[in-house]
């Protein structure tokens, strides 16, 4: 799916390219391809989905979305597919996982993450949800610290002595 | 934080169609009806002010042989909250890693190339932190059903009006 350039390429670009009239130059000249072949394989490796999208990573906190609300959520089994479907169309939504449970500890088994304007905005929309699916048993854990934030799929810092592919 | 009409709608063509194009700026520009060196401005002024942090490729870490991953809550005592967060904070294979309302006060994630290397991480976290193992739990993905962090610049104007 990757080959040796794809890799470099994607750790050369992976903490972000220039703001400049030509961005993917320098990859370009590293990798000694032309940037018309740079976009080329960007795109196929969207295509085939190595990369999710390509575009801006947001400081939610700096762009008007300062209250990160994670929900976790308590449903029946035989609904979780059924409401944890709904609740991902839902825009206001940017993570919804199934999760296991611990039994006698912890029931919780959906969670989701929304970023809003505010603590009231959240609690808003998160009850919408919850009317919407009928999920009633729901907890909101808003953050309060940011200790990290980064993607959770990076290229190696080296990519070593040459291996073949 | 201050974001004019223009900027929004900059930030939501950035976010929802970013040209791959050898002059990405140029085409987003065309797009907007905005000169290159308007878009090009006003990004080097969002990334200056925080509210970008990157234009970059969003990698799957399936494809990068990332397959184990979960989430971990801790119950940490106030009063080493930071020392603890610094000590997760540490490991490469976490990726977020927040302070939150509730008993369960630290939440991260973890991820690893498999199963067995996962639980070696978590187990060495939760070693070093000494936080006992009755105030964690270990919450590993059973499905996905979204991932997808894109905001809608534009919208929350129109919903300001309603409210």
């Amino acid at each position: 799916m990757m080959d040796r350039i794809d890799r470099e390429l994607l750790r050369l670009t992976q903490d972000g390219i220039g703001i400049e009239e030509r961005p993917f130059l320098h990859a370009a000249t590293a990798l000694g391809i032309g940037e018309e072949e740079v976009v080329a394989r960007l795109q196929r490796l969207r295509q085939n989905g190595v990369v999710r999208r390509f575009g801006t990573r947001i400081n939610p906190r700096k762009a008007d979305f300062p209250a990160n609300a994670m929900v976790v959520w308590s449903v029946p089994r035989d609904r979780i597919a059924d409401i944890g479907a709904a609740m991902a169309e839902s825009p206001d939504v940017t993570h919804c996982y199934e999760r296991r449970t611990i039994p006698g500890r912890w029931e919780y088994n959906l969670y989701t993450v929304l970023h809003c304007r505010d603590r009231e905005d959240a609690l808003r929309r998160v009850a919408a949800l919850s009317r919407a699916t009928g999920a009633a048993e729901y907890r909101v854990l808003f953050s309060t610290e940011e200790f990290k934030q980064r993607p959770g799929g990076r290229i190696g810092p080296a990519a070593g002595p040459e291996r073949g592919q | 934080m201050h974001l004019d009409p223009r900027d929004r709608a900059l930030l939501q063509q950035v976010q929802d169609d970013f040209p791959l194009d050898p002059r990405p700026y140029r085409v987003l520009g065309e797009v907007l009806g905005m000169p290159e060196r308007e878009v090009m401005e006003r990004l080097t002024d969002l990334s200056r002010r925080g509210v970008i942090r990157h234009i970059a490729p969003i990698l799957e870490p399936g494809s990068l042989g990332i397959s184990a991953s979960t989430l971990v809550a801790m119950r940490v005592p106030k009063e080493r909250m930071h020392e603890v967060a610094a000590i997760v904070n540490e490991y490469d294979g976490v990726s977020h890693n927040y302070r939150r309302d509730g008993d369960y006060n630290l939440w991260f994630t973890v991820a690893a190339a498999g199963e067995g290397e996962l639980l070696d991480t978590l187990d060495e976290i939760i070693r070093r932190s000494m936080i006992p193992f009755r105030d964690v739990l270990n919450l590993p993905i059973a499905r996905r059903f979204k991932l997808d962090v894109r905001f809608r610049f534009l919208a929350e104007e129109d919903d300001d009006g309603q409210d």
